[in-house]
C-alpha cells in the first residue's frame, strides 16, 4: 500500500473481518498506522531529506494501552535524539503523520496530543524536562499530561528513549512519593453510569441522549486503577491486560477483575462492532440490551468502581506512611 | 371601621406583591432563556402587563364578576370609581388586587412563547387572552359562575391562574412548534441551557415571596390573622418541593440539576395555591413533595413529546397546577371549608375531589381550545406567528427591538480591537 486512499480502502474492507477480536482487531490497528506513519516519513523524507536524529514514534491513549475499538482517535508523540534544531523536521514529521491517519479513518485528538504539537514532540532531553516539570509541579492538568503520557509504547524506532523516559519518571515518585496521592485524585472522579435506585444513568441530552458512555463510566476505572498500581510497581508494559499479569503476584486482589475487563473488551466489541464513528463505539443505547445484557454492564461498572476503591485505598494507605 | 381598613390594607399590599412577581417572571425567563432574547423577554413582560391592565380594566373585570350568567358576567366594564361603602373592600382595592392575577395568567401563557413568537402575536394575544380567556374561567369559578355553584374549591388561583394560562402556553407551543435546533433528526433532543441560572433562581425567590401576597391576600380580610395560615402552608409546600425535585432528579439522572431544583420550589407554590386555605401543614408538605415529584417527571414527559416548553410553564404552571387543584379534594379540612366539602382523607368521601376533577377538566379545555383557535386564526390572518429562522438565530432583542439585552456582549462585524 502506497498511498493513504489505499490504506483507508483496506481498512475499510478488512475490518469487519477483525473487529470481532480483540487482540487481532489491535494488531490490525498498529499494521494501519505502522504503514500510515512509513508512507507519512517517505513523504517527509522526500521533501526535506532523511531524519536529523534518532527517533521514536510512539502510541498513547488506548492506542497505546492495545484497546481499541473499530474507531479510536489518534494520540501520539515523537521523541528524537538530537538538538533543538531538529524540531521543525520532526513536527512537520507530525503533522504529516497527523494528516495520513486522518485520512485512514483515525479522528483527531480533541485534546491534541499528537507528534504535530511541539509539547508532544520534543528531544529526549527537552522530553526528560518536560517529565520532571509535570510531576514536580504537580498541577492536575500537569499530572494529567504525565497519566497521558505514561500510557505509551513505542510503534517505530528507538524502543529505549520511551523506557528511559519512564525510569526518570519511577526516579522521581520514588523520592516523592505524596504524588501518588495527586495522581490517584486526579483521576478520582468518575462519571456516574448507576443511579440511586440501582438503574442505568444514560446520556440525557444531545444525539447520544438514551445511550451510556462507556469509555467514563465504564472503562476508566479500571485502566485508572491499573495505571495507578503500574506506576508504584514500576511497570512500564501500558496495556490493562498486561498490567493485570504482571501486578498479580504483588497485588492480590486484582485478580478477581481481571475476568471482568476480559469480558468487557469483548462486551464493547460484541456491541459496537458496527459502530459508524469514534463518538458511536463509546455510546451502547440502553433501548439495545438484554434485561441480561444491562445486568452484566451494571456489573462490570461495579466492579470497577470497586477495583478502583480498593486501589485508591492502597495507594493511599502506602504512599501516606511514606510522608 | 379600623378592622375593615386594615383589610384593605393587607389586600393592598397583596396587590403590590402579586405585581412584583412578574419581576420574578423576567428573571425567571430571561435566565432560563438565551442570552439573545434577553431584552426581549424582559420587555414583553413589562408592555404586555401594561395591554392586560388595559383590557383588564375595559372588560377583564365586567366579564368575570359583572351581573350576567353562569357563563361569562357583562356589566362594570370600564370599572372604577372611589366609592366605599365601609364594609369589606373598596371597589378599587377589590379591583387592584384581581387585576393582578389575570397579569400574572398571561405571563404563564406567554412562557409558552418563548424565544420563537412575533412581538405582534404578543400584543394581539394579550388583548384577546385578557378579553376572553382568562376572565371566562375566572367568573366560572371566582365571579359566581356554574362552577362556583358546584362548590369548586381555588383558595387563590391553582386552576384559575395557573392552570388557564398553562393550557394557552400549551396550544401556542404546539403551534409555533420547537425552538431551531432543540431536537435532532433522529428525535432526540438538545439541551438549549438558559443564559443565567442566579436569574434563574432569584426569580424563583421573586416569585416565592410573591406568593405570600398571591396567596395570603387572597383570605381578603385581617380576620383572625388566618394570612398567616396559608402562608406557612405556602412556605412548606414550597420547600417540600423544591427539596423534593432535587432529590428526585439526582436518584433519577446522578446530577441534581439547578433548574429542576428550581422548578420544584415553583412546583411547591404552584401545587399550594388551590389548597393553601383549606388544608393542614403536614398536606401541605406532602402536596409540595408531590408537585415536586411530579414536576421532574412532567418536565420529562414533555420533552420526549417533542412539546418545546422552554420555561417549563406546561409542567410548573399546567401539570402541577392540575396536582393543586385536585389535592384539595383529598386534604381539604372540614372546618376550613368555607366553600365546598372535606376531603376524601377527612370523610369526605370523593364528592369534592369531583368536583375539583371537573373544574380541572372543563376549564383547561375551555382554556386550550380557545387559546388554540385564537392562535390558529392568528397564524393564518398574520401570515405566521413566529418569526423566520433568520430572525431567530440573530435572536429577538435584536430581530423584534432593534438592540440587545446585552449589548457589549454580542459581537458586532463592526467591532474593532487595538489601535
Amino acid at each position: 500500500m502506497n498511498s493513504y486512499d489505499e490504506i483507508q480502502q483496506f481498512r475499510h474492507q478488512q475490518m469487519t473481518k477483525v473487529s470481532n477480536n480483540h487482540e487481532r482487531l489491535n494488531h490490525f490497528h498498529d499494521q494501519i498506522i505502522d504503514n500510515t506513519v512509513k508512507i507519512a516519513m517517505d513523504k517527509v523524507e522526500g521533501e526535506w531529506g532523511i531524519p536529523p536524529a534518532p527517533f521514536a514514534f510512539f502510541l498513547m491513549g488506548s492506542a497505546g494501552r492495545f484497546e481499541q475499538s473499530v474507531w479510536s482517535d489518534q494520540d501520539h508523540g515523537i521523541i528524537f535524539d538530537g538538538s533543538d534544531d531538529c524540531q521543525a523536521y520532526f513536527l512537520r514529521l507530525g503533522s504529516e503523520i497527523t494528516n495520513g491517519l486522518t485520512k485512514v479513518g483515525y479522528e483527531l485528538c480533541d485534546g491534541n496530543v499528537m507528534a504535530s504539537n511541539s509539547i508532544w514532540c520534543q528531544s529526549i532531553e527537552r522530553w526528560e524536562i518536560q517529565v520532571e516539570r509535570w510531576l514536580l509541579e504537580a498541577k492536575w492538568d500537569s499530572l494529567r499530561h504525565f497519566l497521558t503520557f505514561f500510557d505509551s509504547r513505542v510503534l517505530i524506532g528507538e524502543t529505549t528513549f520511551l523506557d528511559q523516559l519512564k525510569n526518570t519518571a519511577f526516579s522521581i515518585l520514588q523520592e516523592k512519593p505524596h504524588l501518588y496521592i495527586r495522581l490517584v485524585e486526579n483521576v478520582s472522579f468518575v462519571k456516574k453510569g448507576i443511579g440511586a435506585f440501582g438503574q442505568l444513568l444514560p446520556e440525557l441530552k444531545g444525539e447520544h441522549s438514551g445511550s451510556i458512555q462507556l469509555k467514563q463510566t465504564t472503562f476508566f476505572p479500571y485502566v485508572n486503577a491499573l495505571r495507578l498500581l503500574a506506576l508504584k510497581d514500576k511497570i512500564v508494559k501500558p496495556s490493562t491486560l498486561s498490567r493485570f499479569g504482571e501486578l498479580s503476584d504483588n497485588y492480590p486482589f486484582i485478580k478477581r477483575y481481571e475476568e471482568d475487563f476480559k469480558r468487557l473488551l469483548d462486551f464493547r466489541l460484541y456491541f459496537r462492532r458496527d459502530a459508524k464513528s469514534y463518538e458511536e463505539v463509546h455510546h451502547i443505547p440502553v433501548s439495545a440490551l438484554t434485561k441480561g445484557e444491562k445486568q452484566e454492564l451494571k456489573e462490570f461498572m461495579k466492579k470497577g468502581y470497586k477495583l478502583f476503591s480498593e486501589t485508591k485505598t492502597i495507594v493511599e494507605k502506602e504512599c501516606s506512611t511514606w510522608l | 371601621m379600623e378592622i375593615v381598613l386594615m383589610d384593605n390594607l393587607w389586600v393592598i399590599i397583596g396587590t403590590f406583591l402579586v405585581l412584583l412577581m412578574l419581576g420574578g417572571f423576567i428573571l425567571l425567563e430571561a435566565g432560563s432563556t438565551r442570552m439573545k432574547n434577553a431584552g426581549h423577554i424582559a420587555g414583553k413582560t413589562i408592555f404586555t402587563a401594561g395591554i392586560g391592565s388595559l383590557v383588564f380594566w375595559a372588560v377583564g373585570y365586567g366579564f368575570i364578576y359583572g351581573d350576567g350568567n353562569w357563563f361569562i358576567g357583562m356589566s362594570n366594564f370600564f370599572y372604577g370609581d372611589s366609592s366605599f361603602s365601609g364594609e369589606g373592600l373598596s371597589p378599587a382595592v377589590d379591583f387592584m388586587f384581581q387585576m393582578m392575577f389575570a397579569l400574572i395568567s398571561l405571563t404563564i401563557a406567554f412562557g409558552g412563547f418563548a424565544e420563537r413568537a412575533k412581538l405582534s402575536a404578543y400584543v394581539i394575544f394579550a388583548l384577546l387572552f385578557s378579553a376572553v380567556i382568562y376572565p371566562v374561567v375566572a367568573h366560572w369559578i371566582w365571579g359566581g359562575g356554574w362552577l362556583a355553584d358546584h362548590g369548586k374549591q381555588d383558595f387563590a388561583g391553582s386552576t384559575v391562574v395557573h392552570l388557564t394560562g398553562a393550557m394557552a402556553a400549551l396550544a401556542a407551543t404546539i403551534i409555533l412548534k420547537p425552538r431551531i435546533g432543540k431536537y435532532n433528526k433522529d428525535g432526540s433532543s438538545n439541551e438549549i441551557a438558559g443564559h443565567n441560572q442566579v436569574f434563574t433562581a432569584l426569580g424563583v425567590l421573586l416569585l416565592w415571596v410573591g406568593w405570600f401576597g398571591f396567596n395570603g391576600a387572597s383570605t381578603f380580610e385581617v380576620a383572625d390573622a388566618f394570612f398567616g395560615f396559608a402562608i406557612l402552608n405556602t412556605q412548606l409546600a414550597a420547600a417540600a418541593g423544591a427539596v423534593a425535585a432535587m432529590f428526585v432528579a439526582w436518584a433519577l439522572t446522578g446530577k441534581a440539576d439547578v433548574p429542576t431544583t428550581l422548578n420544584g420550589a415553583l412546583a411547591g407554590l404552584v401545587a399550594i395555591t388551590a389548597p393553601a386555605g383549606f388544608v393542614d401543614p403536614w398536606a401541605a408538605v406532602v402536596i409540595g413533595i408531590i408537585g415536586g415529584i411530579i414536576v421532574v417527571f412532567s418536565m420529562k414527559m414533555f420533552d420526549k413529546a417533542k412539546i418545546d416548553d422552554p420555561i417549563f410553564a406546561l409542567s410548573v404552571h399546567g401539570v402541577v397546577g392540575v396536582w393543586g387543584t385536585l389535592a384539595n379534594g383529598l386534604f381539604t379540612v372540614p372546618e376550613y371549608a368555607f366553600v365546598g366539602q372535606a376531603g376524601l382523607f377527612y370523610g369526605g368521601g370523593f364528592t369534592q375531589l369531583g368536583v375539583q376533577a371537573m373544574g380541572v377538566v372543563t376549564s383547561g379545555l375551555y382554556a386550550f381550545v380557545v387559546a388554540f383557535v385564537i392562535l390558529k386564526i392568528m397564524d393564518k390572518v398574520m401570515g405566521g406567528i413566529r418569526v423566520t429562522e433568520e430572525e431567530e438565530i440573530i435572536g429577538l432583542d435584536l430581530s423584534e427591538h432593534g438592540g440587545y439585552g446585552y449589548p457589549e456582549n454580542i459581537p458586532h462585524p463592526s467591532d474593532k480591537s487595538g489601535a
